[in-house]
């Protein structure tokens, strides 16, 4: 199994499409982290009206777009499985391993750590998304001729009151809230992604029917039956973020307990993965 | 002593396409076997069934007694060259290589070693997107020979291979037949498919042949080719007194491309008749009846492609209907009435796989 899983390491490292997918995410995520960061109103606090820039509720937002890298997590999880078809690289793999399942379940690991891998960079850049926001907050905070108290604590003074609030303390309490949630939120949908791939072989085919399922069917189904949507693989995932609970007010989301959300999403891949084995990885490799 | 053993071994593709059907064979260590046989006659489905690519619906095919996917480190063991097989375009031919290497527990200097005994050593960090049919082909072959394996199955290894390539090919199998393995007794088994008859006669020793998921014919080469008839052929300018002639002494003639063709005669019988007719001769050739003839024989033409077909199997029906010097039907187009298929017969053709 240690041969197997250095393998699929190797499989991954020796293309560059997965950089091309590491690139996409941290690209997408300083793009719409900003985007957010300096849009009226917030992606989840929209209820509230303006959030000051600065705030805790402003940072929570910001980094709320980055749990959006599961969607790349998922596209990940379809590639390990659904490439060795596509590139029908899947003879080789079984003719050196003929036991398909240990195939799978080496590949379960290895999307599951690539997944991680990818919220874990998702993390750092938003991270870096972080202190460049404090530092133009500052920045400006200082061109309006207020007071500064470095990095962590800066606060400014206009003619209306204290107006712009920065600093790394909000900064990093909420990127706290919201990073083992998206991390494993992250590894989790690598291996759904896969337990797609694993059923339906057909890369674009599983690339689409996954981000559909997750952006439009899981949205449709959250807003008529909200008790069957937090069982679905998309509120399961956000049921995962500690900051998902309280940041983004409005209530209308349920959620499960964390725990609750990692299992359903665990039984998601495991089960798509089983089958996957079970029919489509069983067939004839022609 | 056969190390690969065929028994009743059946694949059915849905409910109407009978790919392989009750196929017995064996393959024993020391040659090279030659697995022959039309398109569609199911040597592909065989070979992958052999490495548990493919699951028989019934029967079994089995190395030293135990199915590829049970054998506990198969690379070392058993190297396949499948003509289907991907690479991953973006990937170099050495991290290819790599891959199998790792999950085999090789060492990657033998991923070196392949790589030049299969003339890859300039090309190795080059993506193999970049490479033609012929250089993906001998990366196969590299890959194949990883695990130093003692058994080598190649499916069409030559396509896709300049005459060269084909050549180094043919003696790298014979060489490779004949080493002692390291694993031990009587040397490696080697199988290799083909549809190029020529080709294979150079290479193999035995032959199994298939028609139609069938087993043909198995045995020695030189042994199915033996009894087998001879032709002699004649460039003449009086190509149709050496055909009276000929006829005269109750052998078969035939003018064919300009040339005056009597098959089953020997040169000893021809030379004679020639001599004392004073038929000028500019060229005489004999040739015995080759691989290519005998496996239309075989397999009775089904399977291929009608109209060539139903034209070689003109030949042959001449040719079997008898030296008993019937009058030798016209040069070419009207082969006589052959269980060949008629070009219209698709059904034919929709058996293929």
């Amino acid at each position: 199994m240690t041969r197997l899983l250095s393998a699929e390491i190797r499989k991954l490292r020796t293309i560059w499409s997965t950089y091309v997918l590491f690139g996409i995410v941290m690209v997408l995520d300083l793009l719409f982290g900003f985007a957010l960061a300096f849009a009226p109103g917030g992606r989840r606090g929209g209820s509230a009206g303006i959030v000051p820039h600065g705030s805790a509720q402003w940072f929570a937002n910001v980094f709320s777009v980055l749990d959006n890298s599961r969607l790349l997590a998922l596209v990940l999880g379809v590639l390990i499985i659904t490439g060795e078809y596509r590139h029908k690289t899947v003879t080789p793999t079984f003719l050196a391993e003929p036991r398909r399942g240990r195939i799978v379940i080496a590949k379960l690991g290895i999307g599951f750590g690539g997944g991680v891998a990818l919220g874990v960079l998702t993390m750092l850049t938003g991270l870096v998304i972080g202190f460049v926001l404090v530092a133009v907050q500052v920045h400006s905070c200082l061109s309006i001729s207020g007071v500064s108290q470095g990095m962590s604590q800066a606060v400014c003074s206009t003619q209306h009151g204290i107006y712009y609030v920065a600093n790394t303390h909000n900064m990093w309490h909420d990127w706290w809230r919201i990073a083992p949630g998206v991390v494993l939120g992250t590894g989790l949908f690598a291996i759904y992604g896969l337990g797609l791939g694993a059923l339906l072989k057909n890369q674009i085919v599983a690339i689409v029917v996954g981000l559909i399922f997750t952006l439009v069917v899981e949205t449709i189904v959250g807003a008529i039956w909200p008790t069957i949507g937090e069982y679905l693989p998309g509120q399961a995932a956000t049921a995962l973020e500690d900051a998902a609970r309280t940041s983004f007010g409005g209530g209308a989301d349920r959620l499960l307990p964390w725990w609750g959300g990692a299992l359903m999403l665990l039984v998601y891949g495991v089960a798509l993965a089983v089958l996957g084995t079970l029919t489509t990885l069983r067939s004839d490799v022609t | 002593m056969p190390l690969i053993q065929a028994r009743g071994l059946t694949k059915r593709f849905g409910p109407d396409v009978l790919a392989v059907d009750h196929l017995d064979f064996d393959a024993s260590p020391g040659g090279v076997t030659g697995f022959l046989g039309p398109n569609g006659a199911g040597k592909t489905t065989t070979l992958r069934m052999l490495l548990g690519l493919v699951t028989p619906t019934s029967g079994s095919v089995l190395i030293d007694g135990h199915a590829y996917r049970d054998l506990p480190n198969p690379t070392a063991r058993v190297g396949a060259v499948l003509e289907a097989s991907g690479f991953h375009p973006a990937r170099t031919a050495r991290n290819h290589l790599k891959l199998i290497a790792t999950v085999a527990g090789i060492p990657f200097s033998r991923v070196d070693e392949c790589l030049d005994l299969v003339g890859l050593a300039e090309a190795r960090d080059r993506a193999v997107g970049g490479f033609s049919m012929g250089m993906r082909q001998r990366l196969e072959l590299a890959r194949a020979l990883l695990g130093k394996p003692d058994i080598l199955v190649l499916d069409e290894p030559a396509n896709g291979l300049d005459p060269q390539g084909i050549a180094w090919l043919r003696d790298f199998l014979k060489w490779y037949a004949a080493e002692r393995s390291d694993k031990g007794d009587d040397g490696r088994i080697v199988i290799v498919s083909s549809h190029l008859l020529s080709e294979a006669q150079l290479t193999v020793d035995d032959v199994i042949v298939l028609a139609a998921g069938r087993l043909a014919a198995q045995g020695k080469l030189q042994d199915l080719l033996a009894g087998t008839r001879q032709s002699v052929r004649v460039r003449t300018p009086d190509a149709d007194r050496l055909v009276e002639a000929l006829h005269a002494a109750h052998l078969p003639a035939s003018v064919r491309d300009g040339y005056v063709v009597s098959e089953g005669a020997t040169p000893e019988a021809v030379g004679p008749i020639m001599v004392e007719n004073r038929i000028e001769v500019h060229e005489m050739a004999s040739s015995s009846e080759s691989l290519e003839s005998l496996f239309f024989q075989l397999t009775s033409g089904e399977g291929m492609h009608p109209g060539y077909a139903a034209g070689l199997m003109g030949d042959y029906k001449q040719f079997t209907d008898g030296p008993s010097a019937a009058p030798p039907p016209a040069p070419r187009p009207a082969p006589a009435p052959s269980p060949a298929p008629a070009p219209s017969a698709a059904g034919q053709l929709g058996g293929q796989r």
